[in-house]
């Protein structure tokens, strides 16, 4: 509808003024005043009480656009020139090794971060062991030296040199001896430049001594088989191994290599063909090796010896006297053992632990008599790991007390701490001219020398190493040296008046010598890190020693050991010989058995402290050889009655902040004995006055008949391979609150083999090596607050005869209190972790969604979210989750290792450390599965099975721990799961876990 | 509640005689108005010295971390949850009397409800305290709610029990203190009416205005009904929302079914049993015998007996389904309770919870005042320890044995909970300092149709038959507030 109506806003509009005509041409009727606010003279222009608003729309506008801006990125500086070879954030691998053992050496930015097995050599393990994975930490130990010193003052190297060359001069002079004491030296290169000196300085001898000992092995070789060696031992050839005493999964020789070698004939994929070895341990304390035994036997030190005699008599029919009469359980344990070991000639084998000659000769007998030479005892690819002759080392005692020495230096040789008879050297060495020890640190021995000449970290080091005949390792520096410190052998090269460098001097040295025939050159070596120079192996062995007198010496030897009480020496699995006493990560790494960390203890039967009046947290005076110290008790089931083991390698007091004063040393009850040092005495035990607790990481030892460890023997396993795995799945029906979670693409899980697992923990301290988990301390361990993300659970079950006179397992600790014996015990580890449950209880009850589900199955933890109600943990049926109590990283009372700027260096920059207040927990190594991801997307290629390890996984020996992608059927994993012997820890509860877990087979008599 | 004649069969809320509306104001009033007594205080140099016991114990916590306290790996809540529940729970009875026995119009609850409103109020406090002192970065507290951020689209996780939480507790407190609040106008303005200069001017704000007037006092009673209306749910709602906290998880001794009647019961138990802690302690030192009457404690002693004894039939009815459940965890989880390193706890709790309401079937114990304050404590106590077994002795030893551990508390643990009751009482004194401590106007609706002197004018008219005279008189025998002589004043003239 037209319309003529015209609207009107005012009478101006409608009267048409000009003013109104003017404005309305613009487009505000009004002028706006930017001009004027814009100009200068705006700023001072009044603001009127009607622009209040307009003011303060407009500040609020602008503030809020202002707050839009992101916040400022500040850039990390690039390097000015970039070394050609790093990029930030990309790692670099070099191949070095560690104590013989090939590695590689993983740097970034320069700065190595942590070791891993070398996967492509041949021989030695696959995996570390904990000092091997841990050792990366001491490149970093605040408590080296940061300089040479003479009479405890820091000099300059040429006045160190002058100095020496000085001494060394004299002594050739005067005749005098200059002697080299140090332990087992493989390296050709040092070796070398030893000679070196002794070309110079004629008068030169070279002295080596182990502070644990294996003389007895190769005096004993000497004259059973004339060759002075120590043998590689091949366990993975033998159906049967029998030990007695020796810890050879763990610290006996190369426990790692023997790991791997022993499980492979008794993990996932050997039970699937059917087969499976036995292993019968006759000990005294309950070692690692023991714990992984089918039938272990408690003996008395002094009835190893007898053990032999009986075995040797049951086996070649021979008649010795000194076989075990008293032990009845011994007795019928051998006669078992005897007829199988008998059963398979040239597949079985018996080791002792025994450092005495002619116990090592009777066993040289009997693995004459089984034909273990061969196959599986290997003299001509021998081990060079343990050269030391403790003869030697009491002739330069002699020597030095008669003045004959001139100069004595020491090079990773610390006898004043690990010799037996400490004041011994002491006096020897104050008769000795001029002194010096290479330590990198002012220990024991050093500080009571006259100069130190620090010698650098392997890390930061040129050399190479050969544990084995013809096996030669090259040891290259990923950094250069930290401290002014210079490593030996360049020191000894520069005394011999050999001005190249060191580097020089080991490439020239392999080109000679080793390189020489294998058609490989030194660049080559770079790479791949080792040289393996064939086997010649088939020479045949011939037993010659003196059965009858070694006999004769062996009960003999018992005689003097026996006693009441008697006392057993042991090498522990983290801290050995006590050389890395400063790495915190081995200090808090749980011993295997008794979970302890930081410091060692008196390992006695429950029964016998009952005898003695001893509780927990007791403390006992244990006296032995003249010598007594006072320790913490440590209930050990599984322990021999009368029987008191302790850990050497403890006590230090010169080592370090984190090592100081850590247990006590047991170093001095040892005792010489025809001749080699025996770890074995007499010994009286008592209770004193006052308690101590234990920092253990685990306070309960038994499953109370709880499936969460499944187990059966072989025999049934045989019979079904579902023997004891419960087949959960198969016979529940279960019904689900949530949703499936999907996993298209990737799903991460893991596999572990309880069988293969020995429950070394090596995997805890790579782990804590790759994940930044901090070291708490003892206070804080027994307040049970250690950060493991990964722990090895050990479980014991007591076996006792019942009334029907079965021998049956108890695990109930109200069952246990009533038991009479716990001698016999059977002992599980079980690796726990995170489970990365699909239906994860942590993840529903997480207020702030600070821990969800990814979509390749992990339990993600997001450290920045997270703020601490700790509902999550509470409500983890694993508790594998740990919190920061307290800011470990920057906390002057938790000042273990790390809260200074030179020792954070070792922190994987890949994974960020966190800070209190936060939770935290095992996440799949994420970084290594990302990595993986990246490398593979920038090939162009799809991930495979095996692009991704996890630190555990790559640190086991054992391959008990089996990573990947559960969504591609042809992964090692997705196999392993398929096992009959799968099973879920706590899957009645339905949280899904995705770890699976292989039953314990153990090949057990009874079977 | 208009006056009216009630049954002379029901005993007397107020006692005393020739109380008139002003006396009962000045009664009332005599702690606002005049300067404190001694009793108060030594009772407040106490609670002030026990709240800077918690000023101490939290800042050092803040400052140095969680790990001040004794938790470890396996046991990640203690001292500090036991505390809230308890805390918590001790605010239920407040809500219970202000409100729900409004609706059910039990006349009773007047002249206790003031109180134990400012109970519940501080005891949510002290509760909301831990909340965030346990968390192991406090100062992100607020994450907890659903509020706009600049993280992405992040937001809280409705399913954890814990955020339901939050929402739970702050309304709780929002509603309680309202609901206080409002009850408080009339009194505090009866206090600015009567107070002259800055004080007058104080409650003259405080009193938002309160004139008094006809259409006031509707607006006041109908909000009075409607808040008790929201807080009634709120008495289930709370407790059971805390007992989520536990019911939810997968940890045996936790994940069961009964939480949340079992912790409501236990709730106002525990509730009521520190309401008499109070009252008692209060009627006396603050002379207020006649308004809280011996009626007033039996009541309160018989709620504590009824929910004492559902507490109890919790207790048995875990056992049993423990057992029948056939699961070995939930049996070794309550066989670990009573037989385990924590069964001194178990059985203290069992004893304080269990066993010690039970003697209120006794009226001699019922109406004793020193034994029912005695078990009043003893029920607090027990109390806590129920939490603390629920808590500790379920994760001490859950599921793995290799990670069971044990709890001992830090001094920063005694610290905290000293201290929360120093904070506790603190807040408690200086309310009875500065307001009311019973609701003038609530007692005095009741003055002419349940108090004594109003009873014995109309038996004194003859307005009830002798044998129902007689009754009143025998149920007088247990007053302590009555005389001989007011007994035989029950007589018609």
């Amino acid at each position: 509808m037209d319309s003529n109506k015209k609207y009107w806003k005012g009478l101006e509009e409608l009267n048409q003024t000009p003013a109104f005509v003017k404005g309305s041409k613009s487009e505000f009727a009004e002028s706006i005043p930017v001009e004027d606010v814009l100009n200068e003279a705006g700023l001072s222009t009044k603001t009127p009480r009607r622009d209040f608003l307009k003011a303060l729309g407009f500040g609020l506008g602008a503030v809020t656009l202002a707050a839009c801006n992101r916040t400022p990125i500040h850039k990390a500086v690039p390097y000015v020139i970039k070394p050609e070879e790093i990029t930030p954030g990309i790692p670099n691998y070099y191949a070095s090794s560690f104590n013989g053992q090939s590695v590689i050496v993983r740097t970034r930015e320069g700065r190595p971060i942590s070791l891993e097995a070398n996967r492509n050599s041949i021989g030695l393990n696959q995996g570390t062991d904990a000092t091997t994975t841990a050792s990366v930490l001491d490149l970093y130990d605040m408590s080296k030296l940061h300089n040479p010193q003479i009479g405890h003052k820091d000099v300059e190297w040429s006045a160190l040199d002058a100095t020496v060359i000085a001494a060394l001069n004299k002594a050739t002079a005067s005749a005098k001896q200059i002697t080299i004491v140090s332990n087992t030296v493989n390296s050709p290169t040092t070796l070398a430049s030893i000679a070196q000196l002794a070309a110079k300085y004629p008068t030169t001898n070279h002295v080596q001594v182990d502070a644990v000992s294996y003389s007895g092995i190769i005096e004993a070789n000497r004259t059973s088989f004339g060759k002075a060696v120590v043998p590689s031992y091949h366990f993975g050839n033998a159906q049967v191994v029998v030990s007695v005493a020796a810890d050879f999964l763990g610290s006996w020789l190369a426990g790692e290599e023997h790991t791997q070698d022993f499980i492979r004939n008794r993990d996932h994929k050997t039970l699937k063909s059917g087969k499976m070895s036995r292993h019968i341990q006759f000990e005294s304390g309950l070692s690692m090796t023991g714990s992984n035994a089918d039938v272990r036997i408690a003996i008395k030190p002094s009835e190893e010896g007898a053990v032999l005699i009986s075995l040797y008599n049951a086996i070649t029919g021979a008649n010795l006297s000194g076989g075990v009469t008293a032990n009845k359980k011994a007795a019928t344990a051998i006669q078992l053992t005897a007829k199988e070991l008998q059963s398979n000639q040239r597949n079985a084998v018996v080791v002792s632990g025994s450092n005495d000659v002619n116990v090592q000769t009777l066993v040289n007998a009997i693995n004459s008599a089984l034909g273990a030479y061969g196959s599986i005892i290997d003299l001509d690819n021998y081990s060079k790991q343990y050269q030391g002759s403790d003869a030697a080392f009491q002739q330069f005692i002699a020597n030095a007390n008669a003045g004959q020495v001139g100069v004595a230096f020491f090079l990773n040789s610390n006898p004043v701490y690990d010799y037996y008879k400490s004041e011994d050297v002491k006096n020897a060495l104050a008769k000795v001219e001029f002194t010096l020890s290479f330590s990198d640190r002012a220990d024991e021995t050093a500080t009571t020398l006259k100069a130190i000449a620090p010698t650098s970290n392997f890390l930061e080091s040129w050399g190479d190493a050969s544990s084995k005949e013809g096996y030669f390792t090259v040891v290259q520096p990923t950094i250069n040296p930290v401290f002014n410190t210079r490593q030996a052998e360049q020191s000894l090269l520069i005394w011999a008046g050999n001005t190249s460098s060191i580097y020089d001097f080991v490439k020239q040295n392999w080109e000679a010598t080793i390189l020489a025939g294998t058609g490989k050159d030194w660049k080559q070596v770079l790479q791949t890190g080792f040289i393996y120079k064939g086997t010649n192996s088939g020479s045949f062995y011939t037993f010659n020693g003196d059965v009858q007198s070694a006999a004769s010496a062996v009960t003999a030897l018992d005689k003097s050991i026996a006693g009441e009480v008697e006392l057993r020496l042991y090498e522990s699995t983290g801290m050995r010989d006590g050389r890395y006493a400063n790495n915190a990560y081995l200090q808090e790494l749980p011993d295997p058995i008794s979970k302890v960390t930081w410091g060692n203890y008196a390992a006695i039967n429950p029964k016998f402290a009952e005898q003695i009046g001893v509780g927990e947290n007791g403390v006992v005076k244990v006296e032995a050889n003249g010598y007594s110290v006072e320790l913490p008790a440590l209930l050990q089931p599984g322990q021999a009655m009368g029987t008191v083991s302790i850990a050497v390698g403890y006590g230090r007091y010169l080592v370090g902040k984190a090592g100081n004063n850590v247990g006590e040393n047991a170093f001095p009850f040892a005792k010489l004995v025809n001749g080699t040092v025996q770890f074995s005495s007499k010994a009286t035990i008592e209770k004193v006055a006052g308690t101590y607790e234990l920092a253990q990481t685990q306070t309960h030892h038994t499953i109370e008949g709880r499936n969460i460890i499944r187990e059966t023997s072989f025999a049934k396993y045989l019979q079904d391979p579902n023997s004891e795995s419960g087949r959960f799945s198969d016979t529940h029906k279960t019904y689900d609150l949530w949703n499936k979670f999907e996993s298209p693409g990737h799903k991460w899980v893991m596999a572990i083999d309880l069988n293969a697992c020995t429950g070394c923990g090596s995997c805890i301290v790579a782990c804590n090596v790759e994940n930044n988990i901090p070291v708490v301390g003892r206070d804080e361990v027994r307040r049970r607050r250690e950060m493991h993300w990964l722990r090895i659970d050990r479980y014991y079950t007591i076996q006792d005869v019942n009334e029907q006179n079965e021998v049956v397992g108890y695990t109930e600790e109200k069952k246990i209190k009533h038991l009479q014996d716990f001698e016999s015990v059977t002992v599980v580890h079980q690796p726990m972790l995170c489970q990365h449950c699909d239906h994860a209880p942590c993840e529903t009850v997480c207020p702030v969604l600070a821990t969800v589900h990814s979509s390749e199955g992990l339990n993600h933890m997001a450290y920045n979210r997270c703020f601490g109600t700790r509902y999550c943990a509470n409500n983890c049926p694993y508790k594998v989750r740990r919190f920061n109590w307290f800011n470990y990283w920057n906390d002057s009372r938790f000042d273990n290792y790390l809260n200074n700027e030179f020792t954070q260096l070792v922190l994987n920059p890949d994974v960020t450390t966190r800070s209190r207040g936060v939770m935290e927990k095992c996440s799949m190594c994420i970084q290594r599965i990302q990595a993986g991801k990246l490398q593979a997307k920038i090939e162009n290629r799809k991930l495979k099975d095996g692009d991704v390890t996890m630190a555990c996984q790559a640190a086991c020996s054992a391959n008990a721990i089996i990573f990947g992608d559960a969504n591609d059927p042809e992964s090692e994993v997705a196999k392993a799961l398929r096992n009959e012997r799968v099973y879920y820890v706590l899957e009645e509860i339905n949280v899904q876990p995705n770890i699976g877990y292989m039953t314990k087979v153990r090949n057990t008599f009874e079977a | 509640m208009s006056s009216h004649n009630e049954s002379i069969l029901r005993e007397p809320l107020i006692t005393g005689k020739n109380i008139t509306y002003a006396q009962v104001t000045d009664d009332i009033l005599l702690p606002v108005e005049n300067k404190p007594n001694k009793a108060w205080w030594i009772g407040f140099i106490f609670a002030a010295l026990g709240a800077m016991l918690w000023v101490v114990s939290v800042s050092y916590t803040f400052w140095t971390g969680i790990g001040a306290w004794g938790l470890n790996k396996t046991v990640g809540w203690a001292w500090d949850i036991t505390d809230f529940v308890w805390w918590v729970g001790i605010g239920h009875a407040g809500t219970l009397i202000s409100a729900v026995l409004l609706l059910f119009r039990q006349n009773w609850r007047n002249s206790i409800n003031r109180s134990a409103e400012a109970m519940t109020i501080f005891a949510v406090i002290c509760a909301a305290t831990y909340v965030v002192a346990h968390m192991g970065r406090p100062w992100l507290a607020y994450w907890i709610f659903p509020l706009p951020n600049q993280f992405g689209s992040l937001w809280v996780n409705f399913n954890s029990p814990l955020v339901w939480d939050a929402f739970a507790i702050s309304t709780y407190f929002t509603v309680s203190l309202v609901f206080w609040y409002c009850g408080l106008l009339p009194d505090i303005a009866s206090v600015r009416d009567r107070a002259s200069g800055l004080k007058q001017k104080i409650y003259s704000v405080l009193s938002f205005g309160w004139n008094g007037s006809v259409k006031t006092w509707q607006r006041f009673e109908i909000v009075s009904l409607i808040l008790a209306g929201i807080s009634t749910p709120l008495v289930l709602s709370v407790h059971t929302i805390v007992s989520m906290d536990f019911a939810t998880s997968v940890i045996p001794g936790w994940h069961t079914t009964i939480f949340p009647p079992y912790f409501v019961a236990g709730a106002i138990f525990s509730g009521f049993a520190m309401v008499q802690t109070l009252l008692l302690i209060l009627r006396k030192v603050m002379n207020f015998e006649n308004y809280i009457t011996m009626f007033h404690i039996e009541s309160m002693n018989k709620i504590i007996l009824v929910t004492g004894s559902i507490v109890g039939i919790a207790y048995l009815t875990e056992l049993f389904i423990a057992w029948y459940s056939g699961s070995e965890y939930e049996m070794y989880a309550f066989e670990n309770r009573i037989a385990g390193p924590y069964a001194w706890a178990y059985w203290c709790m069992m004893t304080c919870n269990v066993i010690s309401p039970q003697l209120f079937w006794f009226k001699k114990i019922r109406t004793s005042i020193p034994i029912s304050w005695v078990l009043s404590i003893v029920v607090n106590i027990g109390m806590w320890f129920e939490r603390f077994v629920i808590i500790v002795t379920s994760l001490h030893r859950d599921y793995l044995p290799s990670s069971w551990a044990m709890f001992y508390p830090t001094w920063t643990d005694v610290g905290i909970f000293v201290g929360s009751i120093g904070l506790f009482f603190t807040l408690f004194l200086l309310f009875l300092r500065f307001l009311p401590g019973i609701a003038i106007a609530e007692v005095k609706l009741l003055l002419k149709s349940s108090s004594l002197q109003h009873k014995t004018k109309l038996v004194q008219e003859g307005a009830f038959p002798e044998e129902q005279v007689e009754y009143f008189r025998n149920s007088l025998g247990k007053y302590d507030s009555v005389s001989e002589e007011d007994i035989n004043a029950l007589k018609v003239k």
